[in-house]
C-alpha cells in the first residue's frame, strides 16, 4: 500500500517537473521577459543574484595573495592613471556623484569614491582587496564589468587596487594630480 | 555563384573587423594626456609618511622635471605666475571697490 503512494507520489512530482520545465521553456521563448535595463528586477530576484554573485566572488577569491607592498606611492600613480581611463567613467570619481553609465547600467555600478564604511560590504581590509583583485581581473558576469586580464597583468591589476584604497580619501584635487599622465606613459610597467 | 561571392566578401570583411577589435594597446582606453595641477598643492599640510602625499610629490617633481626638460617655464615660475595674477587680480578687484 505505501509503496504503490510513494508511486503514485513519485509520478506527481515527474510530472509537476516536467510541467514546470515546460512552462519555462515556453516562457523563454514567449518574450515577455522585460530584458530592458530600466526595469528592476523584483526584490527576491535580485537578492538571489546578488547572493550568487558575492557568495561566488569570496569563494573564488579566497586564494588570492595580496602583495606586502600592496600600500606603495608608486602603485597609485600607476593605478590611478588606469583607474581614471578605465573605471572612472562608471565608478566615479571626488567631485561627481554620476554618469550617464552610473545612472543607466543595471545593476547600477558602485561609487567607489564613497568611504567604504557607505559600501554595504564588511569584509576585512586583506579581503576587500582580494575581492577587488579578483572582480577587476575576472570581471561580472552580465553587470557590465568586464574581466580586465586580457591585456593587464596582475601587477597592473594590483595597482588598481592600490589606488582604489585610498580613492574614497581624495579630495578632487589631490586625484588629479595623482591620476595625471606624464608625456609618453601610457601604463606599462 | 553571386550570392556565395557576396557572402565571402561579408564574411572576410566581419572576421577584420573583430580581430582589429580583439587586438589590445593599453594607449587604446588612455584619454587625453592631463598635467598634473600642482601649483595648488600646499606642503604645508602634507604629511609625507602617507603614501598619497608621496604619490603627489613623485608627480609634480616628475612634471616639473619634464617641463624643466623641454626648456619652457618650470612649475614653480608657473606657480609664481598664476600668484603675481591673482595678486593683480585682488588689487584690480580692491581699486574697482
Amino acid at each position: 500500500m505505501s509503496s504503490i503512494s510513494a508511486k503514485t507520489c513519485l509520478k506527481r512530482v515527474a510530472i509537476l517537473s516536467g510541467f514546470v520545465l515546460l512552462v519555462g521553456v515556453a516562457f523563454l521563448y514567449s518574450g515577455l521577459y522585460p530584458m530592458g535595463a530600466d526595469t528592476p528586477h523584483f526584490r527576491a530576484t535580485y537578492w538571489a543574484l546578488e547572493t550568487l554573485r558575492e557568495q561566488s566572488v569570496a569563494r573564488a577569491a579566497a586564494d588570492v595573495v595580496v602583495p606586502e607592498n600592496i600600500n606603495a606611492s608608486d602603485r597609485l600613480l600607476a593605478g590611478g592613471a588606469d583607474y581614471n581611463d578605465m573605471c572612472s567613467g562608471c565608478h566615479l570619481k571626488p567631485g561627481k556623484t554620476s554618469s550617464d553609465f552610473s545612472l543607466g547600467l543595471y545593476p547600477a555600478p558602485p561609487n567607489l569614491a564613497l568611504s567604504h564604511d557607505e559600501h554595504p560590504h564588511s569584509d576585512s581590509e586583506e579581503a576587500a582587496d582580494k575581492r577587488r583583485f579578483w572582480i577587476i581581473k575576472h570581471g561580472i558576469k552580465a553587470s557590465g564589468m568586464p574581466a580586465w586580464a586580457p591585456g593587464h597583468d596582475d601587477e597592473r591589476i594590483w595597482n588598481m587596487v592600490a589606488f582604489l584604497k585610498v580613492l574614497p580619501s581624495l579630495t578632487p584635487e589631490q586625484y588629479q594630480i595623482l591620476t595625471a599622465r606624464e608625456a609618453g606613459d601610457i601604463g606599462h610597467h | 555563384m553571386k550570392n556565395t561571392m557576396i557572402r565571402s566578401i561579408t564574411l572576410s570583411a566581419a572576421v577584420l573587423l573583430t580581430a582589429t577589435a580583439f587586438a589590445h594597446d593599453p594607449s587604446e582606453h588612455m584619454k587625453k594626456n592631463e598635467k598634473p595641477q600642482c601649483a595648488g598643492m600646499d606642503h604645508s599640510k602634507m604629511d609625507m609618511n602617507d603614501p598619497v602625499a608621496q604619490a603627489m610629490m613623485k608627480r609634480c617633481s616628475m612634471a616639473d622635471h619634464d617641463m624643466k626638460k623641454e626648456g619652457g617655464h618650470d612649475m614653480h615660475s608657473n606657480m609664481q605666475n598664476q600668484k603675481t595674477m591673482e595678486m593683480k587680480a585682488a588689487d584690480h578687484d580692491e581699486h574697482q571697490h
